[in-house]
């Protein structure tokens, strides 16, 4: 198992932990910690198989089906029957509530699915990965700051967050521009800051050239939104972009194919929900049936789970890379 | 679980089963039990870390086991863990569900349930 991905494994059931009742967590809570590491040791050096999905699934089942079971053990429910008719037990309030408080946070504030509907990424994320993205990341720690783990967005990560023209929507790109950077982009070549980005993992599909997109930024065009038309005219000097404070510059590592910054502009830097921590699931399906459920989506699904899942997409952990910086400037 | 004759305790659950087996032959910790048991069913029973500590919990409460000082071996060992040991009743208790079990056996094989295949040594 990779280390980040064993160091959050333990993060993440230190937290599950706590949905224990408190004697039981005083008692045990520090050994299970440790046979839980232990068990995450183990499976790194197994092989084959699926160790690290079977491990995950096995403890959420356990955690399910423990935390529940010794909560019921540790409530007295005469106290309850009490409490029911005079409001003295607070106690029980208290300790159940942690239990549901803490698997609401966790379900929705650290991590999220998320599925990519467009290939504006392929080559890295492709259609029909399902992702869990870590919401902690990104997130200011605020009164935290040192004891939260947090990491400004940087030059090269895969972000996700929300679609500015329409926060009801999540996109996924890259980071290119952070505040400060001047870009602009050369027959498909970005230049930041006057220096050509090697960047080993964009993909580019056809060999057409649109001015628009390819040396960005030109003039508004037909694709360009209010939004865009709006960064045009307040950010752009010496046919250079300059990005904003508090914003970021995002495109698609498919250059070709990604309607991203270039057209809609930036991305507020407070729209950031995270980035792509592990995908657990990539199956092959059209955009349209991964955006909404319907019954034909679930007939192919049940018909083909095996022959279209891409196994050898399980568990992969997408990076950020940063690209490198060609000398020269130009 | 005030009484503790082993016959009120039968018949365990099979986690509670197989700790025990873990603990026949030697004091193990925590995750030493969970590769134990694993070992004896072929993998197939693979306890998680909140039903290990779930049935040891109840198992301390019934005097099945009890916490060990000892440590096996000081040197390799990371002075954090515990370990567990089986008492009398425990033992006795084991020995009894063994004994339940190979009589369910039996009956099985009188209803020539295994018929065709033959006995595996294990």
């Amino acid at each position: 198992m990779n280390p980040t991905l064993e160091r959050w494994f333990c993060r993440i059931y230190l937290m599950l932990i706590y949905t224990y009742p408190r004697p039981f967590r005083v008692r045990f809570g520090g050994e299970m910690q440790q046979v839980f590491r232990d068990r995450c040791r183990h499976v790194s050096r197994i092989t084959g198989g699926w160790p690290v999905l079977s491990l995950a699934l096995r403890t959420a089942a356990d955690w399910l089906s423990t935390t529940f079971r010794e909560r019921l053990a540790a409530t007295n429910w005469s106290d309850v029957w009490r409490a029911a008719r005079r409001d003295t037990s607070r106690g029980f309030i208290a300790e159940w509530s942690l239990t549901i408080v803490t698997f609401l946070f966790f379900t929705t504030t650290m991590v999220q699915a998320y599925v990519i509907p467009t290939p504006s990424m392929e080559g890295n994320l492709r259609v029909g990965d399902h992702l869990l993205v870590d919401r902690v990341a990104y997130a200011d720690p605020g009164p935290f700051r040192g004891v939260l783990p947090y990491h400004d967005v940087a030059r090269g990560d895969i972000v996700v967050f929300l679609y500015p023209e329409d926060i009801r929507t999540t996109y996924v790109k890259r980071v290119i521009g952070i505040p400060g950077d001047r870009l602009h982009l050369s027959g498909k070549q970005v230049i930041r800051n006057g220096r050509a980005l090697i960047e080993p993992y964009t993909r580019h599909v056809n060999g057409d050239h649109d001015p628009y997109r390819d040396d960005f930024p030109t003039a508004p065009g037909f694709y360009t939104t209010p939004r865009g038309r709006d960064m045009f005219a307040s950010s752009v000097r010496d046919g250079e972009l300059v990005v904003p404070p508090g914003h970021l510059f995002v495109m698609g590592d498919n250059r070709e194919n990604s309607a991203d910054s270039r057209y809609w502009g930036f991305v507020p830097r407070e729209y950031v929900m995270g980035k792509p921590l592990v995908v657990y699931w990539s199956y092959d399906a059209p955009t349209n049936e991964l955006a909404d459920w319907n019954a034909h989506h679930f007939l192919d699904l049940a018909q083909h789970f095996f022959s279209r899942t891409r196994w050898d997409r399980t568990l992969l952990v997408p990076h950020s890379r940063a690209a490198q910086e060609a000398g020269g400037a130009q | 679980m005030s009484k503790t004759t082993p016959t009120t305790l039968l018949p365990l659950t099979p986690p509670v089963f197989h700790i025990l087996l873990a603990l026949a032959d030697q004091e193990r910790h925590g995750y030493g039990i969970m590769q134990d048991v694993a070992d004896q069913t072929n993998g197939a029973l693979q306890l998680g870390p909140g039903t290990l500590y779930g049935c040891l919990k109840r198992m301390l409460a019934a005097r099945l086991v009890e916490e060990s000082d000892e440590r096996p071996d000081p040197n390799l060992d990371d002075q954090r863990r515990r370990y567990y040991r089986m008492t009398a009743l425990g033992r006795r208790t084991v020995r009894e569900e063994a004994q339940r079990l190979a009589g369910a056996v039996t009956a099985a094989k009188s209803k020539r349930l295994f018929a065709g295949s033959k006995p595996t040594a294990v």
